[in-house]
């Protein structure tokens, strides 16, 4: 399934956040978003996951005009892990990933299903956590609980995931873990949306990269040139 | 989830027991076979008075009051993440106290039906202010404690003001402030049965969705959770227990802050079973509160907020070092 990005703008207080983005991001891919703080991310990612709505433009998913929906509508489509989120100090990880089969309709009565059951588990073995499913998420190291949060994400089962600055503050081979994880788990099925300043890393392990700069999207396609050029034009280098 | 079967069975049977202890003793001695004669008979003898009148709507106002604060406590403390959140903390119990107190004054002449219904749409009005704080983006479980509080104090300061100006009977403010189940009849009881109801239905569809709450806005509304919605509904039925809570017993402290807490603790984290457990587990501990605070210091009785306060303080000291 292909999500297409047509136009999109966001201005907040007389200010454009966005400006036009225009950019193609499909399943069975990993696509980096990458840009300098402030160049409208985490705003693109908020306008996709319905939280925000965009002041002009539109974002289909496969045929659907999904910027037409209600944001429940869109979730149906889209997995979000935040930056910076505290989970419950109690949650354990299985109980975390379990999370991410809640049914909101029949919350009340919400049992795991047998299905449920094997969804969690074998989510738990895609991010190589199984053996960590008792112990709670706060007492994991950071790499660790990256890996249960997208254990979170996929365990609902929608097409997309969408990852904002998931990664800082882990070290480089924490990161580069996550990396192919996220490659791994894109060549499974899912199209995986990650915004990140790691311009190495997205050369070695991404299929396309969609650059913004000032809300703009400057550059998008294979990670096949000098992203740095991109992330800092000649007129601001040196 | 397997214990709670367990947990409840035996909260059923410490509330047998507490009512049992609630009719068959007080200040006026009543043996066993006259006990039973007088529960089981109709009649107009003394013993049947001194149960049906005065005993028995006493412990049905303790379960009920107990009841509400505890299910209040749960539902505010999970729809604004904070382990602090409670109906009387957090200013929720603050605008039927005003009501309360203007009609202990003498300023508000109205029934018992009346005054039930102001005091908890003035409970609503504290709800509706706390939903709306909760519901500002960045509004961190911290900053929304420092401004229940600050409500709460505005409340109980003008409730301590309306009594001292009308120079109520300090017995009576006193009762009011520490709460109390004195004298309480079911005329005092029947208007708060209905909220009760209302309080608990209104809470049962967001029950479930609280748990995704506990993941914050974002997550929980891509979860399809609704936060927004499920958070005003919750705080929404917590006003309404509460206030009705206020109505009938004036400010019973800490039931509604610790009940959730030991309810964590006895079947684990799940709101819903959280949920479920607060019901018996706030009526058991304002059931024996109200007992201690009768029966101790006979002929004379302590608020039973004393109580509560002497239970509920070390437990949550307790909690603060060792679970939160």
């Amino acid at each position: 399934m292909i999500l297409t990005m047509e136009a999109l703008s966001f201005v907040r207080q007389g200010r454009a956040i966005l400006s036009n983005a225009t950019a193609v991001i499909s399943d069975h891919a990993l696509t980096c978003l990458v840009g300098p703080n402030a160049a409208g991310k985490t705003t693109l990612l908020r306008i996709l996951s319905g939280e925000l709505r965009a002041t002009s433009g539109r974002f289909l998913v496969g045929n659907t005009d999904a910027s037409a929906l209600s944001q429940r509508e869109i979730a149906r489509y889209f997995s979000i892990i935040p930056q910076g989120v505290q989970p419950p100090p109690h949650l354990t990880v299985s109980e975390l990933v379990a999370l991410g089969r809640f049914p909101p309709n029949r919350a009340l009565w919400w049992r795991l299903s047998e299905q449920d059951r094997e969804v969690i588990h074998a989510c738990l073995a895609r991010c190589q956590i199984e053996q960590l499913s008792k112990q709670r998420v706060e007492d994991l190291s950071g790499g660790e609980q990256q890996r249960a949060w997208l254990a979170f994400g996929l365990a609902q089962g929608k097409t997309f995931l969408l990852l904002d600055e998931t990664l800082d503050g882990l070290d480089i081979f924490a990161k580069r873990s996550f990396f192919q994880l996220l490659k791994e788990v894109a060549s499974e099925g899912e199209g995986v949306l990650l915004t990140t300043h790691d311009l190495d890393l997205v050369t070695n392990f991404a299929d396309r990269v969609v650059v913004l700069s000032s809300g703009r999207v400057s550059y998008e396609g294979p990670p096949n040139l000098n992203l740095q050029h991109l992330f800092f034009p000649a007129s601001s280098r040196d | 989830m397997k214990r709670v079967p367990l947990v409840v069975g035996a909260l059923a049977l410490l509330l047998v027991l507490g009512v049992l202890i609630g009719v068959a003793l007080g200040p006026v001695k009543i043996d066993a076979h006259r006990l039973i004669s007088a529960i089981l008979l109709h009649g107009d003898s003394a013993d049947h008075v001194l149960i049906w009148d005065l005993r028995m709507p006493r412990v049905v106002a303790a379960l009920l009051v107990g009841s509400c604060l505890g299910v209040a406590g749960c539902l505010l403390q999970s729809a604004t993440r904070n382990p602090i959140g409670d109906p009387q903390l957090f200013g929720l119990g603050g605008g039927a106290a005003i009501v309360q107190a203007l009609a202990m004054a003498g300023l508000l002449r109205m029934g018992a039906w009346g005054l039930v219904v102001l005091s908890v749409v003035a409970s609503l009005v504290g709800a509706g202010a706390i939903a709306l704080f909760a519901s500002r983006q960045g509004m961190s479980p911290a900053r929304l404690a420092l401004i229940g509080i600050s409500l709460s104090a505005l409340a109980a300061a003008a409730a301590t003001g309306i009594l001292a100006e009308a120079r109520v009977f300090s017995q009576q403010s006193l009762n009011f402030v520490g709460g109390s189940f004195v004298n309480r009849g079911w005329r005092d009881l029947l208007p708060a049965l209905p909220f009760f109801g209302i309080g608990l239905v209104l809470a049962l569809p967001v029950v479930g969705k609280l748990n995704a709450l506990a993941l914050g806005d974002r997550l929980s509304a891509n979860l399809g959770a609704e936060p927004i919605r499920t958070r005003a509904v919750a705080i929404a039925s917590s006003g309404i227990l509460g206030g009705a809570a206020v109505a009938v017993a004036g400010l019973v402290g800490f039931v509604g802050l610790m009940v959730p807490h030991l309810a964590r603790l006895l079947v684990g984290h799940d709101i819903r079973t959280v949920f479920i457990v607060s019901i018996p587990l706030g009526a058991v501990i304002t059931l024996y509160a109200d007992q201690v605070a009768r029966l101790v210091f006979v002929p004379s009785e302590i608020p039973v907020g004393l109580v509560t306060a002497l239970v509920g303080a070390p437990l949550m000291i307790y909690v603060a070092r060792r679970v939160l």
